[in-house]
């Protein structure tokens, strides 16, 4: 099979089809839509509770045009290891996939995933970000970035939002040393085409972050779902990068870092967030630019914040993309 | 006892609507409950809320099966929903929509009372949310309760979660509706569609593997049997798509949610309208402005 470099050289056959139940412009069916369509039918597919498994699920029917399987909320690592050992037992060896959301694996599902990382299972886990407990009617997480407004995290007079920034779920992956970890996002097109391809290639365990922007849940219009994605990469709200057998590298670096504002504003959960919260923001993503980037290009939109590249990362040796 | 059924789409506020009409009977010292009909369906989706009224206390939860008044947020649930199944032969209608109630066909001719609760909506609250407006309706159209205790129960449930000033706004789009009601009686020609349910039973399903794709009874079930939902009806705005424009890059493909954009051999594509739900992505990443989004549901 050729190389995948484009979006014209992607299958045209749609494993996960029509007729979900997902809400007008959901990002997580963008970003599953995609990821099945290159995966191929050659593939299982395993989903812990999570608004994929209410979307696409309706017993007895399923988007899904392959095996799928579902169970409880924290083990997506622990079934997906099980399915894969089924399949090696009776000498199968179709593509084993877990899509769980942020909730099933920065929080619920860490000990499994953890646990089927060091193992180096052959499976993919693919973590659709979402930023919050959505299915349930939008709860914090630990992927909920700062300021965020959620209802277990509301916006009061002496709160205002989620007091704690993002977990960074691909340390924690990359401490695994995976064959292959890569964050992705729909609106990097080919990058994301050619990271999917490249985690379906590879043995042993591989793991896929992408960004799903989620309407109700964000606050933001429906047709602005991919347009949030892109301004996340151009901020420095999220970063694209992939570890390969331990070696870290950069995709996509964007031109100049964007101020924070031009990504908060397109969402209605950070309507509330004061200048005081959003230069606390803007400071912290200014350490992760450079943490990322490296400091040989000064951002205007870190001029206020000098200090801030000099200061190293407290686990700097730890982690592999530095 | 008085029930009532809902019908709206997410987001419309049909839960909401139940709530108030429940707390305006509790304001006059009567019994009432309200609850929504739980589905896994999101935002622009059909859903339903319940409301049951008596003078004695209430022990049935059941949903409402057989309703006294039939509440319709939005009309173009007429055309893809029976919502006026198990409708009382006396029971009552509101609706939703710029025509008359004589011009409406909702399948069982009853008394019926039509209101522009978008317009008014829009005019009091600048959104879309119509649960207010057509409350003042439901006021009209039968003396369940008086329109004070149903302003009252509105800026109770509106104040406490929206704020004042929403709650004074919203008390105003039920007096305006209330104003511009039309009563009369609709029609009754629309066959009544029965919903079909399949589950397998547990001799059904082979041992150890799953229910593979076939069609039971017409409806198909099993992996990628999803597609029978035919999620098109949720749309409120239709992509137009100019192939003059278009650069081919695919781009919409890629990014509309619902797989509904198809690849031609040429490399233009083209919309199955049955499951596109109008989110206008594709109009929002095209590099070349070729799509734009029109208003309303149609073709």
């Amino acid at each position: 099979m050729s190389e995948m470099r484009t979006i014209k050289d992607m299958p045209v056959n749609d494993m996960f089809v029509s007729g979900h139940g997902a809400c007008a412009g959901c990002g997580m069916a963008v970003a599953v839509k995609n990821i099945m369509r290159i995966l191929g039918a050659d593939t299982t597919v395993y989903v812990p509770a999570s608004c994929l498994v209410v979307i696409s699920a309706m017993y007895p029917t399923s988007n899904f045009r392959t095996p799928y399987l579902f169970t409880a909320f924290e083990n997506t690592g622990a079934v997906t290891t099980g399915i894969r050992a089924a399949q090696r037992r009776r000498g199968l060896s179709s593509t084993v996939v877990g899509l769980a959301g942020d909730g099933g694996t920065f929080d619920i599902g860490l000990q499994a995933l953890s646990g089927a990382a060091e193992r180096n299972e052959d499976i993919l886990y693919v973590c659709l970000d979402n930023e919050g407990y959505m299915n349930t009617g939008i709860q914090r997480s630990g992927a909920t970035p700062f300021g965020a407004w959620t209802t277990t995290t509301p916006v009061g007079t002496k709160v205002e939002g989620k007091r704690e920034f993002k977990k960074d779920i691909m340390a924690i992956i990359a401490a695994h040393d995976p064959p292959y970890a890569a964050s992705l996002s729909i609106a990097h097109f080919n990058d994301f085409i050619k990271k999917v391809e490249k985690a379906k290639a590879k043995k042993g365990f591989r793991f896929l972050h992408v960004m799903t922007p989620c309407v109700p849940g964000w606050r933001s219009d429906p047709s602005m779902t991919v347009e949030i994605a892109r301004m996340a990469v151009e901020t420095g709200m999220w970063t694209l990068y992939e570890i390969e057998d331990g070696e870290a590298r950069t995709t996509y670096k964007p031109q100049t870092m964007l101020p924070v504002t031009d990504y908060l504003k397109l969402q209605g959960r950070f309507r509330h967030m004061e200048n005081g919260d959003v230069a606390k923001l803007q400071e912290w993503l200014c350490a992760k630019w450079y943490l990322h980037y490296g400091n040989d290009m000064e951002q205007p939109v870190c001029a206020t914040f000098e200090k801030m590249k000099r200061v190293r990362h407290p686990h700097e040796e730890q982690l592999h993309f530095i | 006892m008085y029930e009532v059924r809902f019908h709206g789409r997410g987001g419309q506020g049909a839960v909401m609507a139940a709530q108030a009409l429940a707390e305006a009977a509790v304001i006059e010292g009567r019994h009432a409950q309200a609850f929504p009909y739980f589905g896994a369906e999101r935002r622009g989706a059909p859903v339903m809320a319940f409301a049951r009224i008596d003078d004695r206390k209430i022990s049935i939860k059941s949903q409402v099966y057989e309703p006294d008044l039939l509440v319709v947020l939005d009309e173009s649930l007429l055309d893809i929903e029976p919502v006026a199944r198990g409708l009382k032969k006396d029971g009552k209608a509101v609706i939703n929509t710029r025509k008359l109630p004589t011009e409406i066909d909702l399948g069982v001719e009853v008394e019926c009372a039509t209101v522009p609760a978008t317009s008014i909506a829009m005019e009091f609250l600048k959104a879309p949310i119509v649960n207010t407006a057509i409350l003042g309706a439901v006021v009209r159209m039968c003396d369940l309760v008086s329109m004070e205790s149903m302003q009252q129960a509105i800026a109770n449930r509106f104040g406490e979660k929206f704020g004042e000033t929403a709650a004074k706004a919203n008390a105003a789009a039920a007096a305006a509706a209330h104003a511009q009601a039309a009563i009369g009686r609709c029609k009754g020609r629309r066959p009544l569609a029965q919903k079909k349910e399949w589950l397998p039973a547990w001799n059904e399903i082979p041992i150890g593997t799953t229910l593979d794709e076939r069609i039971v009874d017409g409806v198909t079930v099993g992996p990628g049997g999803a597609r029978q939902n035919l999620t098109g009806s949720w749309r409120v705005q239709t992509p137009r798509y100019d192939k003059e424009k278009c650069v081919r890059c695919q781009r919409c493909w890629f990014s509309c949610p619902e797989g509904c954009i198809k690849r031609e051999e040429d490399e233009y594509v083209r919309w199955d309208l049955n499951y596109c739900k109008g989110c206008g992505i594709c109009a929002q990443v095209c590099p070349v402005k070729a799509i734009d989004m029109i208003k309303g549901g149609s073709r």
